[in-house]
């Protein structure tokens, strides 16, 4: 004994529990008040969207793409559509890109707006999220009255968008604008730069460093909160967005420093609905006339689509931070070979999962729901042994070991032996 | 003969502040779902909730004791107990010399046995739950009572038949002092008791222990069934009679003297009137406060006892005692 009696608890916070939108875990360890060590464990929303997607042609994934999740439902089918674009070598019509831009800035205000909303919830402020979800409303009928749907939009063709926007949509959607802009806006920047609430709880909070936020690989948000300029639309030159003039927001704009905490992030929130409203309006100006679809008709797309072999990767600054799709296409076959996308809740939950040690545990909600996690998008992989039952979660050692045993079979000459880099995946060792 | 009477009029006010109390609940709900723009429950939902619950299997856990079932059990028999000792527009029903220290410790109890059911069940979140509830209830005690006795030790200097009784405030109260520093302490001391009311009813900044997004429900999180719901109508109990002294230190005027009632056709006119200034009061540090402020850090809050409301009510009491002793003409 050394005279100091440690008292340890671990608190599992989830795959149930009030402050989590969707299934998923983190066991938590505690020394009282303050965490000692936090433990992700995913897997409670795999619904198999690979296998299903083995299952339908090119165009029918489009619609599953879109319900892998129902925040980003335009941002997963429009980097699926820009895979198969980027794997067809299809030209796309620029009027269709515009509006690609107009409703993808609209699921970003309407994704923003959710998450303040959830974050005053979980600080027990309630107020804000009746309100900003009573806010978010106006886009949402905006998003109805173009796609005929509040959450899947299917506006995105590949080559093109289904749906062109008509002089009513444009003055519809200037007339939200305009009301944000002198109604919604003022307040929530009230509430959420000048709020003594608000900053008390948010400031100094999940506070993720930007070496720990570049070395996680944290997106969007998540990273442009603690200072890293990524942001895919304006790093890649992503579609007419260069045209548009979009810049990375980071909190330095607003408050003149960055911490790295909750505040920052929700700052950046903020700063990106202004952000996305301008985007809008100028796409609105520049939009050209022409058509939206560079092959009218789904056969003979499909048919183009038949033709290809190869391999496409799409990049989208999704509400949440940048999403992949990876599609791979053989010969003679309307459906992908393979089909895979890596979302940002992935990367930016291990950061917060490591940036929460040493805080509060009162602190846990409102970090986790900093990064705005969306499970649906992320849950991949569990082994199950189906024989036995027992589940088998991969380190990084197993999966450099059967990539390598992959490597040897494909191509014996192949010599080098790489070895295990170290943290890369929290979960590595502690599982 | 006088006992049996006592009796019958200690059961008329239980079934009345129980009434009352649960009432309120629905109002407030009702009200704060109006600041959010939103319809809100019908008003008697907590009544509904109550007969359900009651109606509903009570699951113990695996890991609890024999404490977990008999917690809800003493926490409403403890607000009933200080039901007889609470100033509800008139004088406690068995209100003596001193009641009221008897008052504060059975209001502390409530928050004690609800530690204790929650150590009994066994749950992590009850444990934090309960951490936190204590931490709380003894940062929140200190400010409060010092305001309390001294402002019952100025009213003994007013001259009161029962000294430090909740009948003295119904004697004399403490504006009618009426100097500019005393007015001032006193206005100082009525925020103080605003805060410590908002924190006894555990809502805005300080619904920590039960923090339903952090710790689901923490205290309450293993509670379910009948259990659940005579934590319910105890704490709603607590809620109005926690109200009560505030309504009956700051602002204990009666009605019935204009109108010329006496007897029982009084008290129940002080009653009803008082129940209107009680939840005149919970509108103010229970709906509006509710609705403008989330939940603090359990540091945070703390702190905000200790560096604001304790000075504070220091600064309150010592305005009040230089103002008696006369050392500024």
């Amino acid at each position: 004994m050394n005279g100091k009696l440690e008292y340890w608890v671990k608190v599992p916070v989830g795959p149930i529990h009030p402050a989590l939108e969707e299934p998923e875990k983190f066991i938590i360890t505690l020394d009282g008040e303050r965490i000692i060590h936090v433990d992700v464990k995913l897997g409670y929303n795999l619904r198999g969207l690979e296998w299903i997607a083995m299952r339908r042609n090119y165009i029918q994934i489009l619609y599953l793409a879109e319900r892998i999740c129902g925040i980003c439902s335009f941002s997963h089918n429009h980097t699926y559509s820009r895979a198969v674009e980027e794997m067809a070598g299809i030209e796309v019509p620029e009027r269709a890109e515009y509006i690609r831009v107009i409703v993808g800035e609209l699921e970003r205000i309407h994704s923003h707006l959710l998450n303040l909303g959830v974050v005053g919830h979980t600080i027990g402020y309630d107020t804000i999220l009746h309100l900003s979800w009573l806010a978010r409303e106006r886009v949402m009928d905006i998003l109805e009255a173009i796609g005929g749907n509040r959450v899947n939009y299917s506006i995105n063709m590949i080559g093109g968008v289904r749906r062109d926007l008509e002089e009513r949509h444009i003055r519809a959607i200037l007339d939200m604008i305009e009301h944000y802009r002198n109604e919604v806006m003022p307040k929530i920047e009230e509430i959420f730069l000048y709020d003594p609430t608000v900053e008390a709880r948010l400031r100094d909070a999940g506070v993720i460093p930007k070496r720990i936020a570049i070395e996680y690989s944290a997106q969007g948000p998540t990273a442009r909160g603690s200072g890293v300029k990524k942001d895919v639309r304006y790093n890649e030159k992503l579609s007419v967005y260069p045209d548009l003039g979009v810049k990375p927001v980071t909190p330095k704009e607003f408050t003149g420093v960055v911490k790295g905490d909750v505040f920052d992030r929700m700052v950046v929130r903020v700063g990106e609905l202004w952000q996305s409203m301008e985007l809008i309006e100028r796409a609105i100006d520049q939009m050209p006339e022409g058509k939206i679809k560079a092959v009218p008709k789904d056969n003979a797309l499909l048919f183009q689509l038949k033709k290809v072999e190869g391999e496409g990767i799409g990049r989208y600054e999704a509400p949440r931070g940048e999403l992949i799709h990876y599609v791979m296409g053989q010969k003679g076959k309307d459906v992908p070979v393979k089909w895979k996308m890596r979302e940002p809740t992935f990367p930016n939950l291990f950061a917060i999962a490591r940036a929460l040690v040493g805080e509060q545990v009162a602190d846990v909600p409102v970090a986790i729901a900093s990064i705005d996690p969306c499970l649906s998008c992320t849950d991949r992989v569990a082994v199950i042994d189906a024989n036995t039952g027992e589940k088998k979660v991969l380190t990084e050692k197993d999966l450099l070991k059967l990539s390598m045993e992959k490597t040897r079979e494909l191509n014996p000459n192949v010599r080098a032996k790489p070895e295990v880099v170290g943290v890369g995946c929290p979960r590595g060792d502690v599982l | 003969m006088n006992v049996i009477y006592a009796t019958l009029g200690f059961l008329c006010v239980y079934a009345y502040v129980s009434f009352a109390s649960l009432l309120w609940e629905g109002i407030d709900r009702k009200l704060v779902a109006r600041m959010q723009r939103r319809m809100g429950p019908p008003l008697l939902q907590p009544f509904y909730d109550f007969l359900k619950l009651v109606s509903k299997e009570s699951i113990i856990p695996r890991d609890a004791n024999k404490f977990f079932e008999l917690a809800p059990v003493l926490a409403l028999a403890t607000s009933i107990a200080l039901l007889a000792y609470t100033p509800l527009g008139f004088e406690p029903l068995f209100g003596t010399k001193g009641d009221v220290i008897l008052f504060i410790y059975l209001l502390t109890l409530i928050g004690f046995i609800r530690v204790l059911g929650a150590v009994s069940s066994g749950s992590p979140y009850a444990q934090i739950g309960a951490q936190r509830e204590m931490i709380i209830l003894v940062s929140r005690e200190g400010p409060m009572m010092l305001a309390l006795f001294a402002i019952l030790w100025r009213l003994n200097g007013l001259g009161v038949s029962k000294p430090f009784s909740m009948g003295a405030f119904y004697e004399h109260n403490i504006w009618e002092i009426g100097t500019p520093l005393g007015l001032i302490g006193t206005v100082i001391l009525l925020g103080v008791f605003m805060a410590w009311l908002a924190s006894e009813i555990e809502v805005g900044y300080f619904d920590i222990p039960e923090a339903e997004t952090e710790l689901a429900e923490g205290t309450m999180a293993e509670y379910s069934g009948r259990h659940l719901a005579l934590f319910e109508l105890a704490n709603a109990i607590k809620a109005f009679v926690s109200a009560s002294l505030v309504v009956a230190i700051f602002f204990p005027w009666g009605i019935s003297g204009y109108l010329g009632l006496t007897g029982v056709a009084a008290m129940v006119v002080d009653l009803l009137f008082h129940t209107l200034k009680v939840f005149a009061v919970l509108f103010i540090s229970m709906s509006i406060f509710r609705a403008v402020t989330g939940r603090l850090r359990i540091t945070q809050a703390t702190s905000l006892f200790w560096t604001r409301f304790l000075p504070a009510s220091i600064v309150g009491v010592l305005l009040l005692a230089i103002d008696a002793m006369g050392v500024i003409a």
